[in-house]
């Protein structure tokens, strides 16, 4: 199972309007360990998430209303441990770096291979760990 | 996404551009060469594509909607960029291929607007029902087409009325505009239950008052009369649903009506039609549809008319015990007469367990008493009769009858590669006839599924991480070592193949394997192309995995995460069964599958084959062959003219230690640049294929130079037949070897016969082809035709896939790695100077197989001795 510092199931968020996406994720993540939640838009995740708190998001960026880049900055604003990672088939090397400046973790295009997200996920635990045990050490 | 394919469209739609004005002046030929590689890059970038394409339906990637729009808008601009180039060298002589590339772009646009299901023919037999027709017969017809076409279960014969009559009725009837408005409010999730409902009613009075298409009764009633032509005694028909998504993501089970009993006569069976398809507007079928598709509008539906069964037992298999769904139970459940009375509940049946495996066996009976049954009468009506009192106790399956389907369930699992719901019936002659086998979905519970990754950890691990997805999935079954040249007939039924080579012929048993793990290949080899077809977990680059396993043991492959367990691991099959999105059956899959089945499959293979024109051009595969084949021809031509090319030294002689007498084009690196422009010498070649190729040639003992025993007859025929019969006169003139640094095409004459190897070699898998020609010879047809066969059989036994006909040979590789692709370049060059004169040793078909084992084994010089 992955588990979080707190050794309970790593909790993945995902946001992406095609439901293929998001229904391949769920399957694959669950079966690895993860707790999986999926959504076709931005604000009803942003709700469950209010609710119960993601490790891990996982966006795309061109959405109806609220866009990839939206989701990001509520994201932070609402929870700045968690990592968001972006997938997107519109790629522009602008956005890219909007998203960096943003505070995104990574930046995927699609079509991407299922291990290039898993390794990118569990990059982004460690980080989110690492940062975590260093605000301890420094309180 | 739409404007993007109205755009093409139309930028296509006009087909033909203006013809180029063609000067009296042939080009020089470095212009000519310029050209040629342009048309190679033009093509190499619209294979490129479609092999994108094909490696995304692994399973392993992500990708949406979008990048099936955006990547078939590229390879339609890709592909008419290779017409362009084409016309550019051959000044406009094919204006032929872009109306070719109009209507084929035009296809993949109605593909992609969802449109596909109205072009095809309206009719289909279930014989004749293959991949292409998927999208207009509907997920449940293509089921039963495919056991069609399987040897091993029987299906009841008959016959497809597709979606494209669907479309023809409705506009014929003049139902179009009210067809439409119902689909816009139905996709549009604010509509009323109410408003839906009138448009619905209207829709389904409108049809059941339909009247037929002109022509469509007559055409239909050819089809009742091969059913009739076949039959023994009088015979009724099954008029039964098939929608687009039936069967494959949803059951729709019970949705629509289905109209048993139907006597074979047109106008009757078009009655039942209507009233099936009258039910896609009825109120069930309408509430299951917002409820499971909400937002989508658009739906059609094909029939299927069967002959019924005149069943003495039926019912159900789950090759899958539900209340164990990673054990290896299978459940027969059975009662006396018709089907319906297991499948609805209506009555008790007997129930069996059996154990799923190679030789089954009875574990439980339980037996119950059947006091009724239903019938099929002579009239062909469905009646509920009395069973005899001393038969209601008895078993209705005998032990033969059980472990035959047990076979049949087990090779069905196999065969679809999933558990399966099998409906099944045994006639009163006690032939055994399959009606239906759908994924079998069991429930899961949410906290057995957390605790998987837990339960996995209790068994012995043999690889993990090793290797490359070529087909997702998860595989368990008994170790089956394969040599490349095994004989593949006795492949147990449900074993895992394990080979150190991938391989195509593996094909011939991917229906019975459970899994394929390779020690070498790609995933964008032939063979993992095949196993994304028959959906056969498979990995490939697994080093070393034939000596970690033995022959026989138990292993379970999940091919998701890159792992092999040794033993079975129930929890990840109870994994299998239970997920409910069989991401294969998805529509974007599906989508992309029917894509390529516009654009990859290749049909037109060789100038010399009767159909090689671009009228004949199905796929876009096929104008890509068409153009690069035309443009090694044009290329190849000018080498007739040597003095020009010879006093220009465009064309130089290679000076080798054989005498070959080969004229080597180069077109960019492939020969060094400080070789001679007289008698280049091997070491001066730089070209990577053709550098093989000559290594083959030059190997000791391959090249003979003992003069063959000509005879009379022989001596004759030569002399009769002058080689330009054969080819149209174009290969008349040098062997030539056109070449850059990763490409060759030779084109050899020796004697009688011709030799062409059109080869590509880079370090990307992908790009890399062989393609083998050889036509021809001195001897009477009869040696010549056994020369073919013995070069087919070499071709076969490295993986060739090869067609022959008469003394014509063709043998295709591709997507194989660089040091292969050398390596069998090699080979075709031992190949090329071993049966050069061997027709004359053809004396009889024995012949053909001994000097091929011969040449299998390295014994060149058996030709000389």
């Amino acid at each position: 199972m992955t588990v979080n510092d707190s050794n309970r199931p790593c909790r993945l968020l995902i946001i992406d309007d095609e439901p293929i996406v998001g229904k391949r994720l769920q399957q694959v993540f669950t079966k690895i360990g993860f707790e999986v939640e999926i959504f076709t838009s931005g604000p009803p995740a942003l709700e469950s998430m209010a609710k119960h708190p993601f490790d891990i998001v996982v966006t795309d960026l061109k959405m109806a209303g609220m866009d990839g880049i939206e989701v990001l900055a509520r994201v932070r604003a609402m929870n700045p441990e968690a990592r968001v990672i972006i997938i997107t088939g519109y790629a522009q090397p602008e956005t890219a770096s909007d998203a960096f400046e943003r505070g995104v973790f990574e930046f995927i295009v699609k079509p991407f291979r299922l291990d290039q997200l898993k390794d990118v996920i569990i990059r982004a635990m460690a980080d989110r760990e690492l940062c975590r045990s260093r605000l301890n050490q420094d309180r | 996404m739409f404007f993007l394919f109205d755009k093409l469209r139309h930028l296509f739609s006009a087909g033909r551009p203006p013809l180029p004005v063609v000067g009296g002046q042939p080009h020089p030929a470095r212009l000519v060469f310029d050209k040629f590689r342009r048309v190679l890059a033009a093509n190499n970038r619209s294979l490129e594509i479609i092999a994108d394409m094909g490696e995304k339906l692994s399973g392993h990637f992500i990708f949406d909607q979008h990048y099936i729009e955006t990547t078939a808008a590229e390879l339609i601009q890709a592909v008419r960029h290779s017409i362009d180039c084409l016309q550019e060298l051959c000044n406009g002589q094919f204006q032929e291929l872009y109306d070719v590339h109009a209507r084929l772009s035009d296809q993949i646009c109605s593909l992609l607007e969802g449109r596909e299901d109205r072009i095809g023919p309206t009719l289909l037999n279930l014989r004749q029902a293959t991949p292409e027709h998927w999208a207009i017969v509907g997920g449940k017809n293509a089921h039963l087409a495919e056991m069609t076409a399987n040897s091993t279960v029987t299906v009841p014969e008959g016959f497809v009325i597709t979606t494209c009559m669907y479309h023809a009725l409705v506009d014929h009837n003049e139902l179009r505009a009210l067809l439409d408005s119902f689909e816009s409010r139905l996709a549009d999730l604010k509509s009323t239950d109410i408003e839906l409902e009138m448009l619905a009613k209207q829709l389904n009075a409108g049809i059941l008052s339909a009247s037929a298409p002109p022509g469509f009764l007559d055409e239909m009633a050819e089809h009742l009369q091969r059913l009739l032509d076949g039959a023994q005694v009088p015979i009724f028909l099954a008029i039964r649903s098939s929608a687009q998504e039936e069967d494959l993501d949803y059951s729709f089970a019970g949705q629509f009506q289905s109209i048993l009993g139907v006597a074979p006569r047109s106008d009757l069976v078009f009655k039942a039609y209507l009233e099936v398809v009258a039910s896609l507007f009825g109120p069930k079928a309408l509430q299951y549809r917002r409820r499971l598709f909400p937002g989508e509008g658009k739906m059609s539906i094909a029939a299927c008319c069967q002959r019924m069964i005149d069943a003495e037992i039926s019912g159900i298999v789950h090759s899958v015990n539900p209340a164990e769904p990673g054990g290896r139970t299978m459940i027969i459940a059975g009662a006396w007469g018709q089907g319906e009375m297991v499948v609805e509940g209506m009555s008790p049946t007997d129930t069996f367990h059996l154990l799923n495996e190679e030789e089954p066996t009875i574990i439980k009976r339980i037996i119950t008493e059947k006091p009724l049954g239903r019938f099929l009468s002579p009239l062909g009506q469905l009646t509920t009769q009395a069973i005899d009192p001393e038969q209601r106790s008895r078993p209705c399956l005998t032990d033969d009858q059980l472990l035959a389907l047990a076979r049949v369930a087990r090779h069905l699992e196999n065969f679809f590669k999933r558990p399966q719901d099998i409906e099944w019936a045994f006639d009163r002659t006690g032939d055994l006839y399959i009606l239906q086998s759908r994924p079998l979905v069991l429930r899961q519970e949410a906290e057995t599924r957390k605790t998987l990754p837990a339960a996995l950890k209790g068994y012995e691990i043999l690889a993990a991480g090793r290797g490359l997805i070529a087909q997702q999935g998860i595989g368990v079954g008994p170790v089956h070592l394969v040599d490349l040249h095994d004989s593949l007939d006795d492949f147990p039924e449900g074993a895992v193949l394990v080979s150190r080579r991938d391989s195509s012929q593996f094909v011939r048993v991917m229906h019975r394997t459970a899994a394929i793990i390779t020690e070498v290949g790609t995933p964008v080899s032939h063979m993992a192309t095949l196993c994304r077809e028959m959906q056969v977990p498979c990995l490939v680059n697994v080093t070393g995995i034939a000596d970690l396993v033995k022959e026989g043991e138990e292993i379970t492959l999940d091919a998701e995460d890159l792992l092999i367990y040794r033993g079975r691991v129930t929890e990840l099959l109870a994994y299998r069964a239970s997920t409910t999105l069989n991401v294969s059956e998805s529509r974007e899959f599906r989508l992309l599958r029917r894509l390529l089945n516009h654009t990859a499959r290749l049909h037109l293979l060789d100038p010399l084959w009767d159909d090689f024109a671009p009228k004949n051009c199905r796929t876009f595969h096929d104008i890509l062959r068409f153009v690069h084949e035309t443009a090694v021809i044009k290329l190849v031509s000018i080498g007739k003219d040597d003095h020009r090319l010879l006093r220009r030294h465009l064309a130089r002689p290679l000076d080798l230690p054989i005498p070959a007498g080969i004229l080597a084009i180069d077109i960019g690196g492939g020969l060094a640049e400080t070789a001679p422009e007289t008698a280049v010498p091997f070491r001066d070649v730089t070209s990577v294929p053709f550098k093989a190729i000559l290594r083959g040639m030059l190997f000791p003992g391959v090249w003979h130079r003992a003069t063959m025993p000509v005879g009379f007859k022989d001596l004759m025929n030569s002399m009769l037949r002058t080689p330009g019969d054969a080819l149209n006169g174009q290969y008349i003139g040098h062997n030539i070897a056109v070449i850059s640094a990763n490409y060759v095409n030779l084109s050899f004459r020796f004697g009688y016969h011709f030799n062409l190897i059109d080869a590509h070699c880079d370090s990307f898998s992908r790009d890399n082809h062989i393609y083998f020609r050889f036509l021809g010879g001195a001897t009477d047809l009869t040696k010549r035709s056994r020369r073919a066969q013995l070069i087919a059989i070499i071709l076969k036994a490295f993986d060739f896939t090869v067609r022959t006909k008469g003394d014509l040979v063709i043998g295709r590789l591709g997507n194989i790695p660089q040091s292969e692709i050398e390596r069998m370049l090699d080979i075709l060059g031992r190949l090329i100077g071993f049966t050069r004169q061997i027709d004359v040793l053809m004396e009889n078909d024995l012949a053909a197989e001994r000097y091929a084992e011969a040449f299998l084994n390295g014994m060149y010089e058996v030709i000389s001795n």
